[in-house]
């Protein structure tokens, strides 16, 4: 699907983020245009999809490009650097040809598409000790268990990684609410690391005339009044070098100073719903991150909202049935039915392939399951972004907003199967599973089970009667 | 039940498929061809993938396509069980299921069975089984298998075959196999329903003895099915042995049709079978060793879940044209084996990517082997092929290899 027209080079950099409409001052849903050298120009509010090891996952990087309409996408650091200290992360070393960014190029993902590294995953997982974050340093969750990375090494990182945005580092105690006593901490080490990796940057550039990364500057999850000496060094040396706010918590937008309010706001609150969704963008939000996305792929679920709410709810009777938010493919009753995942949906797996596939590949735990399930529901997203930005322009957001909330349920559906195998490592604070030692792959050919198709013993639960009903074979007496 | 083997002599059986021979190497036994099928035309020799249940392993039948795959299988077994018959006839057969606009092939579903579960037993009436779930008595009949294959509506059946293991000490089970699978051959024939648009295959069976397989030959051959299968060559024997049976067999089947031969094989397999005057061949291998991590290159197998790939940013193969390793600026993707090494066994779409290059191995493999069939160059393919294997040491060639192609004119080790 053919991506919007990258912006000329010659974008100046101060026009990266503008706010086209905003319904009021203060809290409240805008319009904003995010468009960098050489990417997608994007209008906001939208969302950035979010990688795992670089990838979207079950989304190879040939049908991201074909079968998505994905404009961006959040990179976690932590996520490449399981080998360090001890050794030099294997990306550090990547040096792609004509200085293209060695993360874009690692990862492959396309020129156009615009990549956010932050230093952790979102929604990251959370450290095990109370206090994980030292002076200098914070705790990451990595393929082989949690390491500390250091500040200073953040920020030499992302000047060679070269992403479009970087999120600067915070002491943001993941899973964890700040204490009074920690405040000032926290206060203290954000202020010092994010004065750092400016110092650093101013330097960078005079001495190289790097081209670097917009800085996005974490807001610790406390009010601002809260972090008051943040704000103000946010406000003052540091504002000519931070060029967006990434918000962990709602309530640091609360009191948000009109001085920070021109800077696009990265959310990394990691919403649950839908409706979690409108209610950030209802407290002005540009940029999203949706972990529930990729959570309902695993689980199962085709996402089927849409924005607005297209079919009143259902009046039965006295009480009003409400819409589910997707449809669990795993039950049998999709077994014949070859409609699309969702009714009207474009997408590559809707106009391709029908529920009846998508139920045998679930019911089979064929890998291609969640691949047709991923490509579907960040069409569906793409969607619901598209028309939220249309009814902010037709002022109706707020009512558009609550018929969406009486529309549709608050939670999103019980899922009745078992997720994908593996991709394990990120949901735990623990090490890796490896996988079974291979086979020597020339070996003779002794190796019958090696020819033999995966699972190719029958399931447990085919039984007889199953197997004679599948006109597979015929019971015998 | 079995027709008069005379008019079997005398009556073309009808066919779904036309088979145009292109070339013949005039020193090995190699051909290439184009296939026309219900579902397109294919290239003799053919590589053909294996999406067990109607899905190769994560690739979108879009991707899939990008390999150049016109032909994949899919195994009736599986798809007897999940999404089962009933379900098939719903939606149209298999190629509705998966969204696939080509080929596809599949097996009787025997095989399966009689490898996997124990307790099968083999009867004049079919494969005796109990039912994995509950114990009950369950019988497989050549018509069970084809009436399933004809719901699932595949370009390429298989007759259900008497298969035992090829190292079977038991001569006299031998014989009774490859008797019982020509009789069976002669149920499916009469029990399929679409001849006009699906191709029955025989399997010729006879284990290791090259007596039982001439006789197999012929008897099959009589039949006059649209396409040949060599079957029972995917289990324990040594490859010398198969390479003989492969060779004893191609001898006495008729030019002008497909030559299958079935669950073959590593990249080694191929190009010793081409030369013996094989055509199709079919492999899980390609994208199961995917999964672990392993590229499958001109030079060998390469573990990218090695250390020493974490630092190499190499692409996967250099110089393969697949989608994976081509660099961005030929529209590829340019992955290199340390992304590969930082993906493998931790997020699918690592095993992806493997896969579709892996796939593309083979199938560029065999479509080189095409050109140089094609060009009257097949020996030195072979050889080249081999010398780039080993890196020119000449005594790790295995030793079936190098006896297989110089039986039939050429000398892979010596030069000339
Ligand atoms: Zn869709
Ligand atoms: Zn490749």
């Amino acid at each position: 699907m053919a991506p919007s027209e990258p912006h000329s080079l010659a974008q100046l950099p101060d026009e990266m983020f503008s706010i086209i409409k905003a319904a009021g001052n203060g809290l409240a849903p805008r319009l904003g245009r995010l468009s960098l050298p050489g990417r997608n120009v994007i209008e906001t509010p939208h969302y950035l999809a979010i990688t795992s090891r670089g990838v979207v996952p079950h989304v190879t990087q040939d049908t991201y490009v074909r079968d998505t309409n994905i404009s961006g996408v959040y990179v976690g650091l932590e996520d490449f650097i399981e080998r360090g200290p001890a050794q030099v992360p294997p990306i550090y070393k990547f040096n792609p040809p004509d200085g293209a960014s060695p993360l874009r190029c690692f990862i492959a993902l396309p020129e156009n598409s615009l990549l956010v590294l932050g230093a952790r995953r979102t929604p990251p997982v959370a450290a095990p000790s109370a206090n994980p974050n030292r002076t200098d340093s914070i705790a990451v969750c990595t393929a082989v268990g949690f390491k500390t990375l250091r500040a200073v090494d953040y920020a030499n990182a992302v000047e060679h990684l070269q992403p479009d945005i970087v999120v600067g580092l915070g002491d943001v105690p993941h899973g964890r609410s700040l204490g009074s006593k920690r405040i000032e901490k926290a206060t203290d080490r954000t202020i010092q690391w994010m004065s750092d990796h400016v110092q650093s940057r101013r330097e960078e550039v005079k001495e190289h005339n790097a081209k670097q990364a917009k800085l996005f500057a974490p807001l610790l999850p406390v009010s601002c009044l809260n972090q008051q000496y943040y704000i103000d060094s946010l406000t003052g040396e540091l504002a000519d070098e931070v060029s967006g706010l990434a918000i962990y918590d709602l309530i640091s937008v609360g009191d948000l100073p009109e001085a920070l309010q021109h800077l696009p706001r990265l959310d990394l609150t990691a919403p649950q719903t839908p409706h979690e969704v409108l209610q950030r963008i209802a407290l002005g939000m540009d940029i999203l991150t949706l972990p529930f996305v990729t959570a309902a792929t695993d689980a199962g679920i085709a996402l089927s909202f849409t924005f607005p709410a297209r079919t009143a709810s259902v009046t039965n009777g006295s009480h009003t049935e409400v819409l589910p938010l997707g449809t669990d493919m795993w039950p049998a009753h999709h077994a014949i039915d070859v409609s699309p995942l969702a009714e009207g949906c474009d997408c590559y797996s809707c106009t391709n392939h029908h529920r009846a596939y998508l139920q045998h590949l679930l019911a089979v735990k064929e890998m291609l399951a969640w691949v047709l399930l991923q490509i579907h529901n960040h069409s569906v997203i793409d969607r619901f972004f598209q028309a939220i930005r249309q009814s902010i322009k037709d002022t109706t957001f707020v009512e558009d907003a609550e018929a969406f909330r009486n529309t549709y349920d608050s939670a999103m559906p019980e899922s009745t199967g078992l997720g994908p195998r593996i991709r394990g490592y990120q949901f735990k604070s623990e090490g890796r599973g490896e996988s079974k030692k291979n086979k020597a792959p020339f070996g003779r050919l002794h190796e019958v089970k090696e020819k033999l198709p995966d699972s190719a013993l029958p399931n447990a639960d085919a039984g007889a009667d199953v197997l004679e009903e599948h006109g597979f074979a015929e019971k015998q007496q | 039940m079995s027709a008069p083997e005379d008019d079997m002599v005398l009556l073309p059986r009808p066919s779904a498929l036309t088979f145009d021979l292109v070339a013949k190497c005039t020193t090995t036994k190699a051909r290439a061809a184009v296939l026309t099928l219900p579902h397109g035309k294919v290239q003799l020799p053919m590589f053909m993938p294996v999406a067990t249940q109607a899905s190769l392993k994560g690739l979108t039948p879009k991707q899939l396509e990008e390999t150049s795959c016109r032909l994949c299988l899919n195994n009736t077994y599986h798809l007897g069980l999940k999404p089962g018959q009933k379900t098939l006839d719903a939606i149209g057969g298999a190629h509705k299921l998966q969204s696939w606009p080509h080929n596809i092939l599949t097996d009787s579903g025997g095989f399966q069975m009689v490898s996997l579960l124990e307790l099968a037993q083999v009867t004049e009436e079919g494969v005796r089984f109990l039912s994995p779930h509950d114990g009950t008595p369950m019988l497989l009949t050549p018509e069970h298998s084809i009436s399933l294959q004809n719901s699932i509506g595949s370009d390429i059946i298989m007759q259900l075959d008497d298969v035992i293991a090829t190292t079977s000490p038991d001569h006299a089970r031998i014989e009774e196999a490859m008797h019982r699978s020509v009789r069976w051959l002669d149920r499916c024939i009469e029990a399929h329903e679409k001849p006009d648009s699906q191709n029955l295959f025989c399997i010729i069976q006879g284990g290791l003895d090259l007596e039982l397989r001439k006789e197999c030959c012929k008897e099959m051959v009589a039949r006059d099915t649209p396409g040949i299968a060599i079957g029972g060559l995917s289990g324990g024997e040594a490859k010398a042995e198969y390479c003989k049976v492969v060779d004893t067999c191609t001898d006495l089947l008729p030019d002008h049709k497909p030559r299958y031969v079935m669950g073959v094989g590593y990249p080694e397999d191929i190009v010793v079978s081409i030369a013996l005057g094989a055509d199709m061949f079919d492999c899980v291998w390609p994208t199961r060793t995917a999964r672990f991590g392993n590229a499958i290159t001109n030079s060998g197998v390469f573990n990218l879940k090695n250390a020493a790939y974490a630092y190499d940013f190499r692409p996967v193969d250099e110089g393969c044209t697949c989608t994976c390793c081509r660099p961005p600026s030929e529209g590829g993707l340019g992955i290199t084996r340390a992304y590969i090494h930082h993906t493998a066994a931790k997020e699918t779409a690592g095993a992806h990517l493997l896969s579709i290059h892996n796939v593309h191995y083979l199938l560029d493999l065999v479509r080189r082997a095409r050109e140089a069939i094609i060009e009257q160059r097949y020996p030195a393919f072979a050889k080249d092929y081999f010398n780039t294997l080993y890196a020119g040491q000449t005594e790790k060639y295995p030793r079936w290899a190098v006896d297989a192609l110089m039986g039939v004119g050429v000398d892979i080790v010596g030069g000339g």
